[in-house]
């Protein structure tokens, strides 16, 4: 069982991390673009990969059947079956793989409920090792603006609704990122992860992706058709 | 107050558990639901009430664990998360309200089924422990042993062969009987190790239902009468068998595969057991096998 740090394969493995409103998934999709371009294998790992793993989540979230510990646990599940059956293949057949969130959402969550910060640490220690983690920093209220522009309102979970923080969506959603925001502070010199300042223009944001993104891929492989 | 193995998870109150955690440990068909289905009538019949409980039983993961099992499509990492959360779910919904309760909680299997299970499919011990650091401690944990030769007459007889009681998922055999074997006899090995670890009361299973009940009967009462708990004897470890060895005399020379921070000295008491035994299959063997230093946990 190899170790978060352990593994070594010619493939490269890019997160976005940050919260809901912080604007990393438009900053993935821009770089998958470029990559393709650029004529690199690359793949988008998506969250909930296997069907099986997923209706099991969906029905616990549906029916507030989860508590924090079930709800890491299932995650968990969830991102190891992404990890032994799509991660570590695609990464060994030399791809550049793109997630969207990883382990420290994982970590930002599950502590935000309350589970031991070390404990989930360990559960998701077979994890890869990114080549480099981008973590998407905004101010809260920013984050929340965009996203009341943007949709009607807010999921039980995603609001941390569980927790009773407060009996109000918005209210709760307000508290629940804002512990979540604190445990991705810790996180950033603990993983090193790479803050993006996510309050800049689209384009400046994605400039300073890809020139570090380039950095990392000097030996990647390009694929010989052009796609 | 009740303890756990380490962590203690949000919201847990582990004080008040004043219920009783009984856990009836073993491997597939050493006969575990027989003796709940007698315990229970007997432990009502004493005025206590009882929830009894297994593995995939939860209302979250257990119908969806049973549908992965169909397909053998998960990675053993994956597996063994998806049962850690079944337990999980167990834990809270049910086993913490019964025993907040007063029941006497019975167990079919427990968290050392799953680690058994997970470690001789190549997952880390140390991993293993901190997944299930948050279990509680139960009040007693009883271990049907018993030898692989005594074993498979058992599920021949009954119900046969079973994909994943013969460990068919990590292909040790192309032969189903030689595949139940290998796999079974892995996973007594670390059963065993498991024993030496978290002091299971060991119960020689090789003999009648109605015996081994006698045996679970008395030494629950025990138990649940608040003696304090003495493992009656210590067992003497087999050296643990990688399912890649033959079975019988190829144990000799086969290394130990990994396991719970198993002492080093373990293999050295090997002599009192030897492959006669296994043979012949008489169960009085496994109490003969009693230590003077009794069981310390490491």
């Amino acid at each position: 069982m190899k170790r978060y740090g352990e593994h070594r394969f010619p493939g490269k493995l890019f997160v976005v991390e940050g919260i809901d409103g912080s604007g990393k998934s438009t900053q993935l999709l821009l770089l998958h673009q470029w990559l393709k371009a650029e004529g690199f294998g690359v793949v988008f790992s998506e969250w909930n990969s296997s069907p099986l793993v997923r209706d099991i989540t969906k029905r616990g979230k549906k029916k507030q059947m989860l508590s924090p510990a079930t709800f890491s646990l299932i995650h968990s599940t969830d991102f190891a079956d992404r990890t032994e059956r799509n991660i570590i293949p695609l990464l060994k057949a030399g791809a550049v793989v793109l997630c969207d969130r990883y382990i420290y959402t994982a970590f930002a969550r599950d502590v935000a409920r309350g589970m031991d910060p070390k404990w989930v640490r360990e559960l998701y220690s077979f994890a890869v090792k990114p080549t480099a983690a981008f973590y998407f920093r905004v101010p809260l209220e920013t984050a929340i603006q965009r996203l009341l522009d943007g949709r009607s309102g807010f999921k039980y979970y995603e609001a941390g609704m569980d927790l009773g923080l407060s009996v109000d969506t918005e209210e709760s959603f307000r508290l629940f990122q804002g512990r979540i925001i604190e445990e991705y502070e810790k996180m950033v010199p603990e993983f090193e992860l790479t803050a993006v300042d996510a309050t800049q223009p689209i384009e400046v944001e994605q400039a300073q992706m890809r020139q570090i993104v380039r950095s990392k891929l000097a030996q990647a492989k390009r694929l010989r058709v052009a796609p | 107050m009740r303890e756990t193995y380490g962590t203690v998870l949000p919201g847990m109150n582990l004080a008040d558990l004043t219920g009783k955690l009984i856990v009836i440990e073993g491997t597939d068909g050493v006969g575990r639901s027989t003796q709940i289905d007698l315990l229970k009538p007997w432990l009502e019949q004493e005025g206590r009430a009882v929830l009894d409980t297994g593995l995939t039983r939860s209302d979250l993961a257990g119908r969806g664990i049973k549908q992965a099992k169909e397909g053998h499509t998960l990675g053993p990492l994956t597996l063994s998360l998806f049962y850690a959360t079944d337990f999980t779910d167990r834990l809270e919904q049910e086993i913490v309200p019964a025993l907040r309760a007063g029941f006497v909680v019975l167990t079919d299997r427990y968290i050392y089924s799953l680690m058994a299970r997970a470690l001789i499919r190549g997952i880390d011990a140390a991993w293993l422990q901190n997944a299930y650091s948050f279990a509680l401690k139960p009040d007693a944990v009883f271990y049907l042993r018993i030898g692989v030769d005594d074993l498979i007459p058992r599920v021949v007889f009954s119900r046969g062969f079973d994909y994943w009681e013969s460990g068919m998922d990590l292909h040790p055999s192309e032969d189903m009987y030689e595949s139940f074997r290998k796999y079974q006899t892995a996973l007594l090995a670390q059963f065993d190790l498991l024993a030496e670890k978290y002091v299971f009361d060991v119960i020689d299973a090789s003999g009648s239902p109605q015996g081994v009940f006698g045996q679970l009967r008395d030494r629950i009462g025990r138990v649940l009468s608040g003696e304090p708990r003495e493992p009656l004897f210590s067992l003497v470890t087999a050296p643990p068998v990688p399912l890649a060895a033959s079975d019988g005399d190829g144990r000799k020379e086969a290394a130990p595969v990994r396991a719970f921070e198993v002492p080093e000295k373990t293999p050295a008491k090997v002599p009192e057991k030897h492959p006669a035994r296994e043979r012949t299959g008489k169960g009085a063997a496994h109490a003969a096998a009693k230590t003077s230093g009794g069981a310390e946990s490491v």
